[in-house]
């Protein structure tokens, strides 16, 4: 029979990169608490019947976030063979607290010690023996980044599962609460199946938890007498039962502590000195928009723009679409199997490949930033910005990693406890202009704005950020969001230098997504857009204006009329975009029927600004940065939001919103320049800016919610 | 006084955390009980990044005054 090991410990202390290191896998591991919001499983390597199972952070067992419920349910239902503890030890106080709650639902534990380099690092010593008998387990040094002491650990594991042996909870806690405990495990001693709990049930049943209450089904009358005992108690310690555990617990290991942790540094560590600095009441907002200036200046600006030029114009443009071209021509190929590979292949997939250095010059900034400990600040830093617009400091982790793609920064939203506020995330989180999505605004910039584009990036990012916060003031005073946002608490990691190999294999998994995508789905779009575009319905070659795709296009175009580019090209291409936003620019290549088609290639440019006027452009990128994200992002919008009732209302938001500005930009903007006479789209836009306007300063009541804790029957103030 | 009012860098000791809801659990579990020494390691309009048990946790304003020490 299979072992099962689960890896259980606080958020952020290395359970994942452990994960990784014992089942070879790569799961994603961030530097910040939370990232792991799902169990994970995997097989030990070089054991085949040994099954490893990677357990959402936790800080306690109690049924307080979403983490804590899908780790104690796995625990208690599923009963794996053994625990292994990672305890944080240069944090170990903290780490301890849910160490004492392990040991006492009846399943071996091992701790692993991990971080333990950051420790030695700083001259502290702790007793490994000392600490092992204190807590009636076994205690492994560990550093699951350098791979060390992880065999030992595991290999003490299974032996521990193959023997069957317990872990028996070493602590007592004051006598007035194990008297009380006392009588609460023989009050419920009939209900309780599996004697090994019975501790953890007596003391849960003392905390008076919610969900443990409900799934034991006590009788009135034990009920009313364990009340009795608790309140009892209560009255005794001048204490809510649950407070009264947790004191218990942390005295507890206070005294282990003592005796176990000899600290050499006192006074402030290294980590803190930078925060007093980098989270400064004045120099954090300027440090945070110079960090970000650079990243997005290197990586987008110059940088990025080098490598760029150089695949697109060396690369692909010199050496493989002349070679694939001549290539082609000499073995005798039918024309429009030609056409088929070096107009829509090379043009559509080209375009996009191009674009992927600098995607990760982006994602290696992003890797460091995030590695070394400073994005989670950026949670605290905004905090207090955020909440002004309804939304929480949280929300900002999501929107910075979607500046790389939707897709994660989607996934990021789960560290938001509170329901409202991650939906509210998830729903604008997309507004922020992905890698996916810089093509499009460098495809425009290049085309209408020539000279003078410098703005123009900037600006959509603009755009973005004022549609999140546009949207924080509007949902917030509907019905589906009222409320406050939720309190803010987040641990913080340490500072550290980031590891190259970290910081690369972190670029490598957030750039391979691009490179896939190009060589699948992009692949296939194009060549279907190209079959379409080529061919009439009559299954012959046709010209463009009579093909298939031309048909279908003018069919949608009329929808995108009122924005300004009614036109059946600039509708198929925004079709297109949902499969991927890079095909928006794919498929303008493959519809000009110009081969590799860079944003920047001259050709493209002229096309592009034959068909669009200055407004209508700039309505074109608008409508599609706002609009519905890709089949990708949408699919993980389902998937956190947990239903399509959800996904409909965020992506129908997002498309209404967008159709909304794209109309304010073109109508107005054109009126303005004298591009677009009165009519009834310039009054349908002053009507869509009124009711804009009118939703963001209507006054509203913010209707205070008084939550009401079932448990104790205590009302919150 | 309230946590909200302590100045940087100097240690306190938690005396009692107000209030009886989820919030004040979750506090607790990650260290704030009676008797913790807390330092304030910077503070940004009433929010706080506070080291506790030698961890760092930032915490907003409300949940800062409601930490007494």
């Amino acid at each position: 029979m299979a072992i099962k090991i689960a890896l259980a410990g606080n958020p952020n202390c290395g359970k994942t990169t452990m994960f990784n290191e014992l089942t070879g896998s790569s799961q994603y591991v961030g530097n910040w608490p939370g990232v792991t919001v799902e169990k994970k499983e995997g097989k030990l390597k070089g054991h085949r019947d040994v099954i490893i199972m990677d357990l959402p952070g936790i800080y306690s067992l109690s049924p307080y976030t979403l983490e804590e419920v899908v780790t104690r349910n796995y625990l208690l239902n599923d009963r794996p063979d053994v625990i292994i503890n990672l305890v944080d030890a240069s944090n170990i106080e903290r780490n301890l607290y849910l160490t004492t709650q392990l040991v006492e639902i009846g399943i071996p534990v091992v701790i692993a010690l991990n971080m333990i380099d950051i420790v030695r690092k700083n001259g502290d010593k702790i007793n490994l023996e000392k600490l092992s008998k204190e807590l009636g387990c076994e205690v492994y040094e560990t550093s699951a980044l350098k791979g060390s002491g992880l065999k030992e650990v595991t290999d003490k594991a299974i032996a521990l599962a193959k023997s069957k042996a317990k872990t028996i909870p070493q602590h007592t806690f004051d006598n007035v609460v194990e008297n009380g405990l006392a009588q609460i495990e023989v009050a419920v001693d009939s209900i309780i199946s599996n004697k090994e709990q019975s501790r953890w049930y007596a003391i849960k049943i003392f905390e008076r938890d919610e969900k443990v209450l409900e799934q034991l089904t006590i009788d009135s009358s034990i009920k009313q007498k364990v009340e009795e005992i608790i309140v009892a108690c209560e009255a005794d310690m001048d204490d809510d039962s649950e407070s009264i555990i947790t004191n218990e617990r942390y005295i507890y290991i206070g005294k282990i502590i003592k005796k176990c942790l000899n600290k050499k540094q006192v006074g402030m560590t290294t980590s803190d000195k930078i925060d007093r600095i980098v989270t400064n009441r004045w120099l954090a907002l300027p440090i945070f928009v110079v960090v970000m200036f650079i990243v997005y200046f290197v990586s987008v600006s110059w940088l990025g723009t080098i490598v760029t030029d150089w695949t697109n114009d060396t690369l692909f443009g010199a050496w493989i679409q002349p070679a694939v071209g001549d290539f082609l021509a000499n073995v005798g190929a039918a024309e429009w199997l030609q056409s088929l590979v070096v107009d829509g292949i090379i043009g559509g997939v080209g375009a996009v490949l191009g674009f992927v250095p600098q995607m990760m010059i982006l994602f290696f900034f992003l890797s460091i930033l995030e590695d070394c400990g400073y994005m989670a600040r950026v949670a605290f830093i905004m905090d207090r910005i955020f909440r002004k617009f309804g939304l929480s400091g949280k929300s900002f982790i999501p929107m910075l990693i979607a500046s790389g793609c939707g897709v994660p920064g989607v996934m990021a939203s789960r560290t938001i406890e509170q329901d409202k506020d991650r939906k509210m995330t998830i729903m604008t989180t997309t507004f922020i202009p992905c890698g996916a999505k810089l093509p499009i605004i460098a495809l425009i910039a290049g085309a209408m704005f020539a000279e003078k584009s410098w703005w123009v990036a900037p600006s959509a990012y603009f755009l973005g950020i004022a549609m999140v916060l546009f949207s924080g003031i509007v949902l917030k005073k509907t019905r589906l969001f009222l409320g406050d946002p939720a309190p803010f608490v987040m641990e913080l990691p340490q500072y550290h230098v980031p590891g190259a190999k970290g910081v690369l294999i972190h670029m490598w998994e957030r750039g391979k997504a691009f490179i896939i995508k190009a060589g699948t789905i992009i692949f296939v779009a194009c060549g279907v857009i190209w079959f379409l575009s080529s061919f009439g319905w009559n299954l012959q070659m046709a010209e463009e204006g009579d093909s298939i795709l031309a048909s279908i296009g003018n069919v949608i175009a009329p929808i995108f009329a009122p924005l300004g580019f009614g036109n059946w090209k600039a509708a198929v291409a925004t079709v297109t975009g949902l499969v991927a936003k890079e095909n928006v620019v794919g498929t303008f290549g493959v519809l000009f029927g110009i081969s590799e088609a860079a944003e920047d290639d001259p050709a493209l440019l002229a096309q592009v600004a034959s068909m669009f006027t200055v407004i209508s452009a700039y309505a074109f990128m608008a409508f599609n940065l706002l609009c519905a994200p890709c089949f990708a992002a949408i699919g993980a919008i389902k998937r956190e939001m947990g239903g399509w009732k959800w996904t409909l209302i965020a992506v129908g938001y997002q498309t209404v919103l967008a159709y909304a500005v794209a109309l304010i930009i073109f109508q107005l903007g054109g009126l303005v320049t004298g591009a677009v006479s009165f009519g009834p789209g310039t009054i349908a836009a002053l009507l869509v800016l009124g009711f804009m306007l009118w939703m963001l300063f209507r006054p509203y009541k913010p209707v205070k919610k008084e939550k009401v804790l079932s448990a104790g029957g205590q009302v919150n103030v | 006084m309230p946590l909200t009012m302590a100045s940087q860098g100097e240690i306190n000791s938690i005396k009692s955390i107000r209030g009886k809801d989820e919030t004040k659990r979750f506090l607790e579990n990650l260290g704030f009980v009676i008797g913790s020494k807390v330092t304030v390691i910077s503070e940004i309009g009433g929010n706080m990044i506070v080291n506790v048990k030698d961890a760092r946790v930032a915490i907003d304003k409300g949940m800062a005054s409601r930490i007494i020490v």
